[in-house]
């Protein structure tokens, strides 16, 4: 059995423990819209990660099951006696598929066919009320199976008769015992068969599987021992009999915590490792024909961190795959590469590590997310017309969202997102969706680093510490007792400070947290200002006073002192205290500091530039220099000659199926003919709605171009721009005749090509 | 617990529920928590304030590991602040363990749930969606406080509104 579906197994387990939990609470409180949440989420969960994995009895089963549970979510039914009976017995034929998969990597040949019948009929209000849950005892399949009692022996916790509607994986395991026996036997014997392939593949034998609360507590009591042990040291201080034991108690624990540190700390590609595979299946289940490239692979996240993300990060690749990525003729259509691109990223920045999941897809159309949340009520129409664009693309993580045109299997029932925000959420970071219609999305997470480490500088300020993150902190300027007065200007009340011939906007800490009272600059003592960046915002912020920078472990603030906005986490401090941490990115958003005009300016400007003047990539082809406008061009292939075929006198490139015009002009191809190994290289551009190809033998540089005006009149040239200094030829890519479109023209066309070179 | 042990012993006895609950003081009044819900009682607990938190937040404590935002009973019924170390329940609620700052803490006394009465209508607005009813004793009265509705992201929805 692959690591995977162990995984998937463990998963699954606790995922329907759950379900069953919440389905017995279901009975007493039918309307608990949150329970019926949590269990569709349990079944959708496994119905998904079975997709991937094959079993397709099993995805068959929660799919069914899954229907009749969105209904309840939608309101459209209400959960009564025979639908959780109903559900149950949907519990129960997934445990028992887990079980025989679990047994023998396989799911068995059993048909579920009367319990997706019960299912399907649940889903009829009427017949919800009327029909007793004994329809499923009644299955043809199920009658030959073991006695009821076996099995509901084993499951005492099942309230309702446990159906039985799986005969065959019952009686499969290879023994001489009977069928009830088997049936009474087989809910224990997976357990002796999981444990085998662990013990016999113990070829790791250095590393174990440690449970991750374990760890939680394992670090929270590490916290405790250093706390203790700061309380130790300062006590035994004045004992010499004493200095020896506590130094050692120090070392120790600072070892400990270490340790304990790096136990939990994992690399993202525990995670992305598992996508390739998931992209693969579902891109061929949905038609898709998408390339995975993954960046950031050994980015470090704490364990239980990169557990919560990974249902997230699985639903957002799910979604970029069938609502992003659009099928390879529309894509074809669309002028783009039929193979989509989903790219994987993961990297520190600052306090945070961010992950995305971007695609080249058709992007969120935000008229459509705009209607959609209307129909579905999440939304007046008043309000949706005042959104703005970022705004509506916020709505579709809203439960039960959802823009695919029709449920599908991988997903469209609007859970992806909003999955994905509340489990992000939960553990303190943020969502982000960027999209751009025909363009792509890209779904950022921004997972902080809470339960890491950070490194922060610990301030004082209105008698309290506080920690400033190191990732933000560009420098510290000390203003000595007198001089505070002096050194810090105003224009009105906005206080500056000159910081090497520059203003620098200044942020007083103690005014921002305790606005109600007037402040005065303390001038008889030192001020220090703590140069801050805060994504490329700068800025001052005035504390009273220092002290040594430490490493913090981050413990989340509850979301009511969150909401303040200020504070990104508390921490425990060396000297048992608590200090809140600063976050630099929400202080500047609160005091109004944003981007320096003149650096916004400068963007600006240059962007300004950018629109002006074209960039072209700057190529040689056969000893003359031309320019490609760079803007059209999609990518620079490098491929031995011998894949250049002929139509007629024409070359052209076989890209899998698809014919690549390739112009010629400089004669490239006929330079390089003589050496049969010969790498040409060919720069693939977009004209119009078709891909044309330039063979060249060097691509040089890019470079902006400049305008050149003809002599006397003073006006624009068309094909030529100067480019480092020097006049070139700009390549006519309108000039490259179209592929023939039959036979029959072809000889025509080849004529006219004749003709034109 | 035992304390649970004691109130199903007694369920026998009485018709009514017996509820343990943990009597705390805050100014002239007895309040009392179900002690099912309390985790631990910490004396002489000196929480962190919290610069700009809504006014009925007493502070962060440190708690096993944990930062725990507690509830200042005294800010939340507009009670001037008390001198000295205070009380710390930690409590645990659907939304999480917070902590709730009191005078002092008190003996755990048995109630019956034929003592009950839901809040009186004279109290004013706010009172009446903290307090959870009140229990008769033999010579005063007693407040129930529902740990689930001094929850603090509950709190704050509450005075917001």
């Amino acid at each position: 059995m692959d690591e995977l579906t162990r995984e998937f197994l463990i998963e699954s387990q606790e995922g329907l423990d759950r379900m069953e939990r919440c389905l017995t609470d279901l009975e007493e409180r039918p309307q608990d819209a949150g329970l019926i949440g949590d269990i569709f989420r349990s079944v959708h969960t496994i119905k998904g990660t079975t997709g991937f994995l094959g079993f397709k009895r099993l995805e068959k089963l929660a799919h069914a099951g899954e229907n009749l549970l969105g209904l309840l979510r939608e309101n459209k039914l209400t959960a009564n006696e025979p639908i959780i009976t109903g559900l149950l017995q949907l519990l129960d034929g997934l445990r028992l598929i887990l079980k025989t998969i679990e047994s023998e990597d396989a799911e068995g040949e059993g048909e579920d066919t009367a319990l997706i019948a019960r299912l399907e009929e649940l889903q009829q209000p009427a017949e919800a009320q009327v029909k007793k849950p004994a329809h499923a005892h009644a299955g043809g399949h199920a009658a030959k199976a073991a006695p009821p009692p076996a099995p509901a022996a084993t499951l005492p916790a099942q309230p309702a008769p446990v159906p039985v509607p799986v005969a065959a994986p019952v009686a499969a395991p290879p023994s001489d015992i009977g069928p009830a026996q088997a049936a009474a036997s087989a809910p224990k014997e997976p357990e002796s068969e999981a444990a085998r392939p662990r013990t016999q593949g113990s070829a790791a034998e250095s590393s174990l599987r440690v449970d991750v609360t374990l760890l939680n507590r394992m670090m929270n009591l590490v916290g405790e021992l250093v706390l203790t042990r700061n309380q130790v040291l300062q006590a035994t201080s004045t004992d010499p009999n004493m200095t020896l034991l506590s130094r050692r108690l120090d070392m120790v624990t600072a070892d400990l915590r270490e340790s304990v540190m790096k136990a939990r700390m994992q690399p993202v590609s525990n995670i992305f490792s598992k996508m390739p595979r998931i992209v693969r299946d579902l891109s061929q289940s949905l038609g898709r024909r998408v390339r995975l490239e993954v960046e950031g692979q050994d980015t470090e996240l704490d364990k239980s961190l990169l557990e919560a993300i990974k249902d997230p990060l699985t639903h957002a690749v799910r979604n970029s795959l069938d609502h992003g990525i659009e099928p390879p003729d529309v894509r074809q259509a669309a002028g783009k590469n039929p193979e989509g691109m989903l790219k994987l990223r993961a990297a520190q920045e600052g306090s945070h590590v961010i992950i995305e999941v971007s695609d080249d897809g058709a992007g969120i159309n935000v008229e459509k997310v705009r209607q959609k949340a209307i129909e579905r009520g999440l939304i007046t129409p008043e309000r949706a017309a005042h959104l703005a664009e970022r705004e509506l693309l916020q709505l579709v993580f809203l439960p039960g969202f959802s823009t695919a045109a029709a449920v599908t299997n991988v997903s469209g029932r609007g859970v992806g997102m909003d999955v994905v925000r509340t489990n992000v959420e939960k553990i303190g970071g943020k969502v982000e969706i960027d999209s751009r219609t025909g363009k792509g999305t890209t779904l950022r997470l921004r997972i902080p680093l809470t339960l890491a480490i950070i490194p922060a500088l610990i301030v004082r300020s209105v008698n309290q510490s506080f920690a400033l993150p190191q990732g933000a902190l560009s420098e510290l300027v000390h203003v000595p007792p007198g001089q505070a007065a002096t050194a810090i200007e105003w224009i009105e009340n906005a206080p500056l400070y000159r910081l090497r011939g520059k203003l620098l906007p200044l942020v007083f800490l103690d005014r921002l947290l305790m606005p109600g009272v007037e402040h005065k600059i303390a001038t008889e003592r030192d001020n220090f200002i703590a140069v801050l960046d805060a994504d490329g915002r700068r800025f001052g912020l005035v504390v009273d006073g220092l002290a040594d920078p430490e490493e913090i472990v981050v413990k989340p603030l509850s979301a009511v002192l969150k909401d303040i906005g200020l504070f990104s986490g508390a921490t425990v401090l060396g000297n048992a205290d608590l200090a809140l941490i600063l976050d630099p990115g929400s202080i500047a958003m609160k005091t109004g500091v944003t981007m320096r005009e003149e650096e916004a300016s400068q963007i600006a400007d240059s962007e300004a530039d950018a629109g002006k003047s074209l960039e072209y990539l700057l190529v040689e082809a056969a000893g003359r220099q031309a320019a490609v406008p760079l803007t059209e061009v999609l990518r620079i292939e490098q491929l031995p000659l011998s894949r250049i075929e002929y139509i007629g006198y024409r070359p052209v490139l076989n890209f899998e199926g698809q014919l690549l015009p390739v112009e010629d002009t400089g004669g490239v191809l006929a330079a390089a003919q003589a050496d049969p190994e010969a790498q040409i290289i060919v720069v693939v551009c977009r004209e119009g709605n078709r891909h044309v190809g330039i063979a060249v033998s060097h691509v040089l540089d890019v470079a902006a171009g400049g305008d050149l005006f003809e002599a006397g009149t003073a006006q624009r040239t068309g094909g030529v721009t100067l480019l480092k200094n020097r006049v070139t030829g700009v390549v006519d890519l309108g000039g490259v005749a179209p592929l023939p479109a039959n036979e029959v023209a072809a000889a025509e066309w080849n004529h006219a090509e004749e003709a034109v070179v | 617990m035992s304390a649970t042990a004691v109130a199903v012993h007694r369920k026998d006895k009485a018709a009514a529920t017996l509820v343990e609950m943990c009597s705390v003081r805050l100014g002239a009044t007895l309040f009392g928590v179900p002690i099912t819900h309390i985790l631990e009682i910490v004396g002489g607990a000196r929480p962190q304030p919290v610069p700009l938190a809504p006014v009925f937040v007493g502070g962060l404590v440190h708690y096993r590991g944990d930062v725990l935002t507690t509830v200042s009973l005294r800010q939340l019924l507009g009670m001037p602040p008390k001198e000295g170390s205070q009380d710390l329940l930690v409590l645990e609620s659907s939304g999480g363990n917070f902590g709730l700052l009191v005078d002092s803490v008190g003996e755990v006394l048995t109630v019956s749930s034929a003592d009950h009465e839901p809040n009186p209508s004279i109290l004013d607005e706010r009172r009446r969606a903290l307090f959870a009813g009140a229990y008769k004793l033999k010579d005063s009265l007693m407040v129930m406080l529902d740990p689930e509705q001094l929850d603090p992201m509950r709190l704050s929805a509450v005075l917001a509104a």
